[in-house]
């Protein structure tokens, strides 16, 4: 009698909304949310969404992390995080302290990480995909060797923290041992 | 088999529709039509009108059900409303208040 509701069961704990279901409505819950169809309206969870890559989300969605393999039309606002993986397809605001923009992700709005020292970075971020990465591999060590090689590369897209390099002493020799953050910074030029 | 999963402390207001099973353990206002089977466990709670194949309830309902099919009322379940269905099962210990009707023809 209850041997298939038990096998239902063993399933939750998670909150999945399958590819064929449509929810239109306000979702609210403090579970991990999995979305392979489509949810419309107003989701709030304490949890985390996880967007599968059929899943559509027309919604204002308030949780603590997302992460975006589907489509997104409206704002998402996380306490933690924010992924668009490469399949992830979003036009609206991302608001949260950490967002991670995947190569092949796409993405039109505008991104807010207002927290601590992303301020001042957290404007130029919101339109380059690539920064997510940029910013993870590019340390916070003495910055003049990579500065300099960044001039060299990006000619032509003077920053005021490059034009203040043609004053600094020329590159040395042993900087070069530094190529590969080179071109990660160079990237984040372009 | 059930791909869609309302977990207990998920709340949804408003309409679920599609063409899958859907078990709900949290709580769902509003509207539910699917094609396959809604299953209300025992923590569910169904505030809505409910058209599906086939409905199975253990926990709360309290509006319309109709099912193309068969609904079933679990013992310990507690229903309110109108049930419409070719077949229709209630268990001992079920609580249920409404009408019954059980006229295939009336579908």
């Amino acid at each position: 009698m209850a041997t298939t509701k038990e096998m239902t069961v063993g399933a939750g704990g998670t909150t999945v909304i399958g590819p064929t279901i449509t929810v239109n409505g306000k979702l609210s819950g403090e579970e991990d949310l999995t979305v392979r169809g489509r949810l419309e309206g107003e989701v709030t969870l304490s949890k985390t969404l996880i967007l599968e890559s059929s899943g559509i989300v027309k919604a204002n969605v308030s949780v603590k992390n997302a992460i975006i393999s589907g489509v997104v039309v409206g704002n998402v606002r996380a306490t933690e995080s924010v992924e668009l993986t490469k399949e992830g397809r979003m036009v609206g605001d991302i608001q949260a302290p950490r967002v991670i923009l995947v190569d092949g992700a796409s993405f039109r709005g505008r991104i807010e990480m207002g927290e601590a020292a992303a301020g001042r970075a957290a404007g130029e971020r919101a339109s380059r995909p690539a920064r997510g990465n940029a910013r993870a591999s590019a340390p916070p060590r003495p910055p003049p060797p990579p500065r300099a090689e960044a001039r060299g590369n990006a000619r032509g897209t003077v920053t005021p923290i490059l034009s203040k390099l043609e004053k600094a002493p020329p590159l040395s020799p042993a900087m070069a041992g530094a190529g590969k953050k080179r071109v990660v910074v160079r990237k984040r030029e372009r | 088999m059930a791909n869609t999963v309302i977990g207990s402390s998920i709340v949804i207001d408003g309409e679920i529709s599609g063409d899958e099973d859907l078990v709900v353990q949290g709580t769902v206002k509003g509207k539910i039509s699917l094609k396959e089977s809604l299953f209300v466990e025992g923590s569910g709670i169904v505030e809505a009108d409910i058209e599906t194949q086939n409905v199975e309830v253990a926990g709360r309902v309290t509006g319309n059900i109709n099912a193309s099919e068969k609904v079933e009322l679990k013992s310990d379940c507690r229903v309110v409303g109108d049930i419409r269905a070719p077949r229709i099962l209630i268990a001992d210990g079920a609580s249920f208040k409404g009408n019954v009707d059980m006229d295939a023809k009336g579908r």
